[in-house]
C-alpha cells in the first residue's frame, strides 16, 4: 500500500498503529490528509425485491435483518418466560403445563435469549448496521459473505425453532445442555430435541464466523482516511473485541455441540462416563461429563462479555452525545475494553465451583473473577463522570443510559459476591443467581439496546419515535424489572432453589408464594410493555417526524451520510475523511457546541482542546 | 511479534483528543495492516481453527484412560504417506509464491493443478485410512482415542475441503488467463499457500501427538499432571 503512494508531503511521527505509512515532515497546511491510496469498493448493487431486500449484500440492510429475526426470536423467548412466570406464580393456571414443558420453556428461553436474541442483535444488528458507516466504509469488505452469514442464522433459527414441533419436543435439559441428562431418556427432549438444539448451535457458530470475519477485517483494514485505531467510536471498539472473543470463544460451543451430536448420534462417549440405567450397563465409558462444562463455560463466560462489550461501547457513545460531553477517559475505556475482553478467557470455572473442582482451582478462578471487576468499575467510573457537569439532555435515550448505569451496577455488585467461592456455593442454584446474571446481562444490555434503538431509529428510517411513548415504555421497563428481579435476590437468600417447576409442600412456600405472584405480574406486565416499542416504530415510521441530517448533531460518521437513511454504498461519491476523535463535544471556543469528525482543523482554530 | 506488541500498546497510548496527535492522524490511510483482505481472512481463520483445534486435542488429553493401550492403530500405516502428500502440497503452493514474488509465471498454472490434485490425493488417503481402521473394527465409538482420531481428521479434512473450495474458484479464473496475466492473481494464491501451510502444521502437531509420539505425549501429560 504506503509504498506505491508517491507522496512528497512526510510527517514527523505517525500514529503507532500504523504498520506501515508514509513517511515524515510536517506540512504547513492543517487540512492535509492522504490521497486515497486504493481503489473504491466494487459493490453489487441489486435491482429486484429479491436482491435488495433478501438476498442482499448491504450491510445496513442485513444489520436491519438481523436485528428483525433477533427481535422475533426474542419475542418467543419472552413467551416463553412469561408461562414460566405463571407457573411459579400461579400454579396450575396453564393448565397444559407439566414439569417437562417448564424444562424445556426453560432450556429454550435461555439459549434464545443469550445465543439467537442478545449474541445476534448486538453483533449481527448493530455490528452490520454501524462499522461501515462508522469506520467510513463503504460495506463490509466480503460483503456476499456477510449475506450467507445472516441466511446461516435463519436456518439456525428455523432448526431451533423446529425443535417444538418434533416428537418429544425440544430439549428441556437447561440452556447450559449438560450431560449426561442431556442425551438420556427421561430428560424431556433427549431424542430429536438435544439433535435439533446442537445442529442449530453448529449452524449459528458457522454463519456467526462468516459475519465476525468481516467485522474484524473492516474495522482493521477498510476504514477511511484519517480514521485511526483511536479515532474509532467506543461502540466500533467494543464490536470489535466483543468479535474477537466471539472468535475465539464460539469453536468451544461447535467443538461440545458435535461431540455432544456424536455421543447422541453415533454413541461416541467423549462426555460419557460409564453408566448404568435401570440396572443395565449402557454402552458409553470412558469419557467425562466435566470436559463438557469445561468446553461450555469456556464459551459461555466469554459469551456474557460478548454481549456487554457492544452494550459497553454503545452506551458509552449515547452517554457522551446525549450530555454534550467528549466521554471521560476514552484511552481508559478502550483499555478497559480490552482488558475486560482478555481476562474473560480466564474466569470461566467460576461457574463450576460446585462441580468438585480441587480448591485451589476455585481460589484461582475467584481471584480472577474479582480482578476483572476492576476495569469494569472504572467503566462505570467513567459513565458517571461523563454525566457528571455534562449539559444533559434528559431525554428517552439517556433514560434508557441512566437505567443501564444503576442497573448494571446492581447486577455488577451481586457478581462480586457469586465470584466468591465462599459465598457462591450455598447461593448456587437459587433464585439469587437468576436475579444476579439477569440483572447484569438481560436487563442491563436490553437497556442498552433500547437506547440505541431510540438513539439510531432516526438513522435507519429517517423518522423520530415518539419521545412520549418511548418514556412510558422505559418507566415500565426500569420499575417493572426491578419489581421483578429484586425480589428475587430475596428467594435466593431465603434459599427458593431454581429450575423448580412447582414448590409443592415445601416450607418455602409460605414466604415465597406472595412474592412469586408478585413477581409474576410484573413479568407480564414488563413483557408487555415491549409492545410500546413495536407500536410506536409502527407508528413512527409512517408519522413520525422527519428526522432531517443528524437530530442528535453528533459527532460520529454515521450521522454524516449525503442521505438519511443512507443509501447502499453510504457516502455517495466521495468517502468522507476524518479530521478528528468523535467526542468534540462542548469544546471551548467552538460556535456550536458538537464538531463533527470530518470538520477540517482550519474551519475550527479558534477551539481550545479540553483536556480529558 | 514484539513488533506487534510494541505496535498495540503504542496504539492504545495515543491521545486522540490532542492537536499534536491529531495532526499526524490525518495523515492515516485508514488500514492497519500492510496485507491484502484476502490474506487477513486467513489469518483470522488461522486464529478460529487454532482454538478448534487445540479444544479436540485438549478434549482427547483430558479423556485419557488411566490405561492407554498404545496399539491402537496398526503400524506402519497410511498416514505417513499421508503426511507426505501434503508436505508436497505445501512445498508446491510455496513454489507458486516464490515464483510470483520472482514474477516466474511459467510454472504456475502447471503448479497450481498439482496442488489441487494432491490435496484431493490427501483426502482420498485419509478416507481410505479410516476405512482401513473400521475394516479393523476401530469405530468411532469404540473409544474416545478413536473418537478424537476420527472428529480430528473429519474437522482437518472439512478444512481442506473449504480450502479446495476456494483453490476451485481461484484455479478456474488463473488458467483462464494469459500466461503474464496470472499475476493479477497473486494476492488470492498467497492467501491459498499461506492457508495451506497452516494446515500442514495442524496435521503435523496432530500426528505426531496422537501417532508418532502417542507414548512418550501420554507419558509426559500423566508425568505433569501428578
Amino acid at each position: 500500500m504506503s509504498e506505491d503512494f508517491n507522496d512528497s508531503k512526510t510527517i514527523q511521527a505517525q500514529s503507532s498503529e500504523t504498520i506501515s505509512g508514509g513517511g515524515a515532515t510536517p506540512t504547513p497546511d492543517i487540512d492535509y490528509v492522504r490521497p486515497a491510496e486504493l481503489p473504491d469498493q466494487d459493490l453489487y448493487h441489486g435491482h429486484s425485491f429479491i436482491t435488495k431486500w433478501v438476498f442482499c449484500q448491504d450491510a445496513k440492510v442485513i444489520g436491519v435483518q438481523y436485528f428483525l429475526l433477533a427481535t422475533f426470536t426474542g419475542i418467543i423467548g419472552l413467551i416463553l418466560s412469561w408461562l414460566m412466570r405463571l407457573q411459579l406464580g400461579f400454579p396450575g393456571a396453564a393448565g397444559f403445563m407439566t414439569a417437562e414443558h417448564y424444562y424445556q420453556f426453560v432450556t429454550m428461553h435461555g439459549m434464545i435469549m443469550v445465543v439467537y436474541f442478545l449474541t445476534a442483535l448486538f453483533l449481527g444488528g448493530f455490528g452490520n448496521y454501524l462499522i461501515p458507516l462508522m469506520t467510513g466504509a463503504r460495506d463490509m469488505v466480503f460483503p456476499y459473505v456477510n449475506m450467507v452469514s445472516f441466511w446461516m442464522f435463519f436456518v439456525a433459527v428455523g432448526v431451533l425453532l423446529a425443535s417444538f414441533f418434533v416428537p418429544g419436543g425440544p430439549t428441556g435439559s437447561g440452556w447450559t445442555l449438560y450431560p449426561p441428562q442431556a442425551i438420556l431418556e427421561g430428560t424431556p427432549g433427549s431424542g430429536m430435541g438435544i439433535i435439533l438444539m446442537c445442529v442449530s448451535l453448529i449452524l449459528f457458530v458457522a454463519g456467526f464466523t462468516m459475519g465476525g470475519l468481516n467485522y474484524l477485517i473492516t474495522v482493521l483494514q477498510a476504514r477511511t482516511r484519517g480514521m485511526t485505531l483511536m479515532r474509532m467510536p467506543l461502540t466500533v471498539w467494543g464490536i470489535f473485541t466483543a468479535t474477537v472473543l466471539a472468535m475465539l470463544a464460539f469453536p468451544a460451543l461447535l467443538v461440545s455441540a458435535l461431540m455432544m451430536t456424536l455421543d447422541k448420534v453415533l454413541e461416541t462417549s467423549f462426555f460419557m462416563p460409564t453408566i448404568l440405567k435401570a440396572g443395565e450397563v449402557l454402552e458409553y465409558g470412558g469419557g467425562t461429563p466435566i470436559l463438557f462444562q469445561h468446553l461450555f463455560w469456556f464459551f459461555g463466560h466469554p459469551e456474557v462479555y460478548i454481549v456487554a462489550l457492544p452494550a459497553f461501547g454503545i452506551i458509552s457513545d449515547l452517554i457522551s452525545v446525549h450530555s454534550r460531553k467528549n466521554i471521560f477517559g476514552y484511552r481508559m475505556m478502550v483499555w478497559a475494553i480490552v482488558v475486560i475482553g482478555a481476562l474473560s478467557f480466564f474466569v470461566w470455572a467460576h461457574h463450576m465451583y460446585v462441580s468438585g473442582m480441587h480448591p485451589w482451582f476455585g481460589f484461582f478462578f475467584a481471584t480472577t473473577t474479582l480482578i476483572i471487576a476492576v476495569p469494569t468499575a472504572m467503566k462505570v467510573y467513567n459513565w458517571v463522570l461523563t454525566l457528571w457537569r455534562g449539559n444533559i439532555r434528559l431525554n428517552t435515550v439517556m433514560l434508557w443510559c441512566l437505567g443501564f448505569i444503576v442497573t448494571f451496577v446492581n447486577g455488577g455488585i451481586t457478581g462480586i459476591f457469586l465470584g466468591n467461592v465462599t459465598v457462591d456455593v450455598p447461593l448456587s442454584d437459587t433464585y439469587f443467581v437468576v436475579a444476579h446474571f439477569h440483572m447484569v446481562m438481560g436487563i442491563a444490555p436490553l437497556m442498552v439496546i433500547m437506547g440505541a434503538v431510540y438513539h439510531w431509529f432516526p438513522l435507519v428510517a429517517g423518522r423520530m419515535l415518539s419521545e412520549k411513548l418511548g418514556k412510558w415504555h422505559f418507566w415500565i421497563t426500569f420499575l417493572g424489572a426491578y419489581s421483578i428481579y429484586f425480589p428475587m435476590h430475596y428467594l435466593g437468600f431465603i434459599g427458593v432453589p431454581r429450575r423448580y417447576f412447582e414448590m409443592y409442600d415445601s416450607p418455602y412456600i409460605t414466604s415465597a408464594v406472595g412474592m412469586n405472584q408478585f413477581i409474576s405480574t410484573a413479568a407480564f406486565i414488563v413483557g408487555a410493555a415491549q409492545f410500546i416499542l413495536i407500536y410506536n416504530i409502527i407508528v413512527s415510521l409512517k408519522i413520525g417526524k422527519p428526522a432531517g441530517k443528524n437530530p442528535w448533531q453528533a459527532n460520529s460518521l454515521e450521522w454524516l451520510t449525503p442521505t438519511v437513511p443512507p443509501e447502499h454504498g453510504n457516502w455517495g461519491d466521495k468517502l468522507p475523511v476524518v479530521h478528528r476523535w468523535p467526542y468534540d463535544y462542548s469544546v471551548p471556543g467552538a460556535k456550536e457546541d458538537f464538531i463533527p469528525q470530518t470538520t477540517p482543523p482550519s474551519e475550527v482554530v479558534e477551539t481550545k482542546v479540553e483536556k480529558t | 511479534m514484539s513488533n506487534f506488541i510494541k505496535k498495540l500498546f503504542g496504539t492504545l497510548a495515543e491521545k486522540p483528543w490532542e492537536k499534536e496527535q491529531a495532526a499526524i492522524d490525518s495523515y492515516h490511510s485508514g488500514k492497519t495492516f500492510n496485507l491484502s483482505s484476502q490474506t487477513s481472512a486467513v489469518i483470522v481463520i488461522f486464529g478460529i481453527s487454532t482454538v478448534l483445534f487445540s479444544l479436540i486435542l485438549t478434549g482427547y488429553l483430558y479423556t485419557i484412560p488411566p490405561e492407554q493401550d498404545t496399539k491402537f492403530l496398526f503400524r506402519p500405516n497410511l498416514l505417513w504417506v499421508n503426511t507426505i502428500v501434503l508436505f508436497f502440497v505445501t512445498y508446491f503452493f510455496n513454489k507458486i509464491t516464490k515464483d510470483l514474488k520472482k514474477n516466474n509465471t511459467a510454472k504456475i498454472k502447471k503448479n497450481l493443478i498439482l496442488v489441487g490434485g494432491l490435496s484431493y490425493l490427501f483426502l482420498f488417503g485419509q478416507i481410505f485410512f479410516w476405512y482401513q481402521l473400521m475394516q479393523d473394527e476401530k469405530f468411532v465409538y469404540t473409544n474416545t482415542y478413536f473418537s478424537s482420531f476420527y472428529i480430528f481428521t473429519a474437522l482437518h479434512g472439512l478444512h481442506l475441503l473449504g480450502g479446495l473450495f476456494f483453490w476451485g474458484k481461484v484455479c478456474s479464473k488463473t488458467l483462464k488467463l494469459k500466461q503474464h496475466d496470472v499475476i493479477s492473481q497473486k494476492k488470492s494464491l498467497s492467501a491459498l499457500s499461506l492457508y495451506w501451510t497452516f494446515l500442514l502444521i495442524v496435521w503435523l502437531i496432530f500426528f505426531l501427538v496422537i501417532y508418532v509420539f502417542n507414548d512418550a505425549f501420554i507419558a509426559w501429560c500423566k508425568a505433569v499432571l501428578t
